[in-house]
């Protein structure tokens, strides 16, 4: 017999109360993992959307807006003045002073075609840049390719000639080396399954016939929607040749400064229209964090009610026990062994209470995290999360228990025993 | 004379009680040698009870000194006390006051369990104690698939289980029928004579016959049996057996 087995023999034997014990710990545990943890998926899902646009800095055409309001009725948006860019706007760009700072431009047109009575989006890039910003794409499996693995030789624009393109691969290196130009066409994965496309069929637009060398992954984004193409091709098809409609441009911070940059573009293109993406994702950041802090605040909260019960519960468990810690002190135990029990007890539940708590909590974000953010984010199982959560009720069940072992010394055995 | 194993000396004890004093033991004193077994008889309210509590080292007196095998009680810390009580005193409660959530057997070994014995000792300990007291069948129960009488020698096996030179028992057979209690008082007879000094308060005359001395208790106060008063001055006691 040792003191632990007391312990646990006690716990065994008041069930009920060590469970009401266990669930002011499970609450305020699983409270501060499933905040924790949301906020964390809340974080990436963030930086991911950031990083989505691999471009941290976005130029479009400057265009007036105004508002009108008929008889209480606003039609907003109307523009007017309406600007363009052109391929000139990337000369510009290139010859600034900061343009080393510049790593990626991109200069992009988006045009609207029908097929098959659907609207679809063409988007006309220099492809290889663009993979460059956004390291996310991949081509599909070759076993998502329904038939037509090899693909049809195809002419390229370059020469004239026809070239056999290499045989798909899922690799992303290899979807950079894809000939993506002249007629040379990337699809998106729901707009190859809306038209009802695979690698190596053709595609008529405008009379025009393009082959269809690659499709996407399926990735949340717009891309998923549109056919990518050569930017020279897509100025072709749509007939706005040297048209642009979005420049983006990645930026490397840690050679100049972003504001001086900023401002020579402005003042080389004053008509352009500049969104800073990570301005505006520090803005974000901002919102989370203080969001974080209110998150942090509630979980305290809880944490400290949870903390009471357990305090509560103990207390009023070891004033029923009264008679018991009589019998213990007059057969010789002393007052420190007493409190040994008491903590046992406690540290025991709380570390059930830090596993259910940290199970508890992520349940909890599993079922949040849909709802919340993007479906495609998996919740994380952090070992050290469900380590911190064992040391966080452990923590807060001793001092919990703190109270009541106190009080247990405080008993006094002949009162105890009713010897009086 | 043989030197005494307690040494009761002069113990007073006042409670306050709505704001007034009230003396529960008015100077008692008594001496007891090693091997005697003492009843103490008394009306409920007549300090009896208290005074156990003072010789278990669980109550301090107001005034006056317990002296258990050359130790004065109350000059130990509060801890040293409790080491006392595991070694010197096995205690018998009423109602046997056995832990409910544990079997017969884990009872007798609680006061083993601050001890430094391996668990292979203390559970050979805890077995020849059950096997003595007849209830080494019944080790693995729980206090509530025990008899009354059960209960009681489960009591007593965990109170000797250390070897202790002395027991104290509080109204022992209170709670048994007269045929148990005189098995159990049978018990206590047997642990007497193989050496050990029993103190034991009870207000059953019955079980005084299982005792070498009766003394009683009245109005705070010790008397012998069939005597009228017992002096607590030291220079006017009387011998009377092993009670000085």
């Amino acid at each position: 017999m040792t003191l632990m087995q007391i312990a646990l023999k006690n716990i065994r034997r008041r069930i009920s109360k060590m469970t009401f014990i266990l669930l002011g710990l499970v609450i305020g545990i699983s409270t501060i993992v499933s905040v924790y943890s949301i906020l964390e998926i809340m974080k990436t899902d963030m930086t991911k959307h950031v990083s989505e646009y691999g471009a941290n800095t976005v130029l479009t055409a400057d265009t007036g807006e105004i508002a009108f309001t008929y008889g209480g009725i606003n039609i907003p948006e109307v523009l007017y003045d309406v600007k363009k860019m052109t391929m000139e706007d990337i000369s510009v760009i290139d010859q600034l002073p900061l343009r080393s700072m510049i790593r990626v431009i991109s200069p992009k047109i988006f045009g609207v075609l029908q097929i098959k009575e659907q609207n679809v989006i063409v988007s006309g890039s220099d492809l290889k840049s663009d993979f460059a910003l956004k390291p996310w794409f991949k081509l599909k499996n070759d076993s998502d390719i329904t038939n037509n693995s090899e693909i049809a030789p195809t002419e390229s624009t370059e020469d004239g000639e026809y070239v056999e393109a290499p045989k798909l691969d899922l690799t992303r290196m290899e979807l950079t080396s894809l000939p993506i130009f002249g007629s040379n066409i990337l699809l998106g994965a729901v707009i190859a399954q809306n038209l009802d496309l695979n690698t190596g069929d053709s595609l008529e637009l405008n009379g025009q016939v393009f082959s269809v060398v690659g499709i996407l992954q399926e990735n949340a984004t717009q891309e998923d929607y549109q056919i990518l193409m050569d930017i020279a091709a897509a100025q072709d098809l749509l007939g706005r040749p040297g048209e642009v409609n979005v420049i983006e441009l990645g930026l490397d911070y840690s050679l100049g400064s972003e504001d001086i940059l900023l401002a020579q573009i402005k003042t080389a293109l004053p008509e352009v229209k500049i969104t800073n993406l990570r301005k505006a994702s520090l803005g974000q950041d901002e919102m989370l964090s203080n969001l974080t802090r209110f998150g942090v605040s509630v979980s305290i909260l809880i944490l400290l009610i949870g903390m009471l019960v357990v305090a509560l519960t103990m207390s009023a468990a070891v004033r029923e026990r009264t008679r018991e810690i009589g019998i213990f002190r007059a057969i010789g135990f002393r007052k420190s062994h007493i409190v040994k029990i008491i903590l046992i007890e406690g540290f025991f539940i709380s570390v059930i209470g830090g596993i259910i708590g940290y199970i508890t909590g992520m349940a909890v974000t599993i079922i949040a995290v849909p709802l919340l953010v993007d479906n495609s984010l998996t919740v994380q199982w952090h070992p050290w999360l469900l380590l911190a959560a064992i040391a966080l009720s452990v923590i807060i069940g001793a001092l919990a228990s703190l109270y009541p072992a106190n009080l247990a010394t405080k008993l006094d055995p002949v009162i105890a025993l009713r010897f009086i | 004379m043989p030197k005494p194993l307690i040494i009761i000396d002069n113990i007073k004890k006042t409670y306050k009680s709505n704001g007034e004093d009230v003396n529960v033991l008015k100077g008692i004193s008594l001496n007891i040698c090693k091997g005697e077994s003492v009843a103490i008889m008394g009306q409920s309210g007549s300090g009896k009870s208290t005074l156990l509590s003072i010789l278990g080292g669980l109550n301090p007196p107001t005034t006056g000194r317990i002296i258990i095998d050359d130790i004065d009680l109350y000059n130990l810390s509060q801890e040293k006390r409790s080491d006392f009580r595991r070694e010197y005193l096995g205690f018998v409660f009423q109602q046997f006051q056995l832990i409910p959530y544990l079997t017969a057997l884990e009872n007798v070994m609680l006061p083993l369990t601050t001890t430094n014995y391996s668990a292979k000792i203390k559970l050979e300990k805890a077995e020849k104690v059950l096997e003595q007291v007849g209830l080494i069948e019944a080790r693995h129960r729980l206090p509530n698939q025990l008899a009354g009488g059960e209960q009681e020698r489960v009591a007593i096996a965990r109170a000797i289980v250390n070897e202790p030179p002395l027991i104290l028992a509080d109204e022992p057979t209170g709670s048994l029928d007269t045929k148990t209690g005189n098995s159990i008082m049978d018990l206590f007879q047997e642990l007497n004579e193989s050496g050990l000094t029993i103190l034991m308060v009870t207000h059953n005359p019955r079980n005084t016959s299982y005792m070498k001395q009766t003394v009683t208790m009245k109005d705070g106060l010790l008397r012998l049996e069939n005597e009228d008063f017992l002096p607590n001055e030291p220079d006017i006691k009387a011998m009377y057996g092993g009670i000085v």
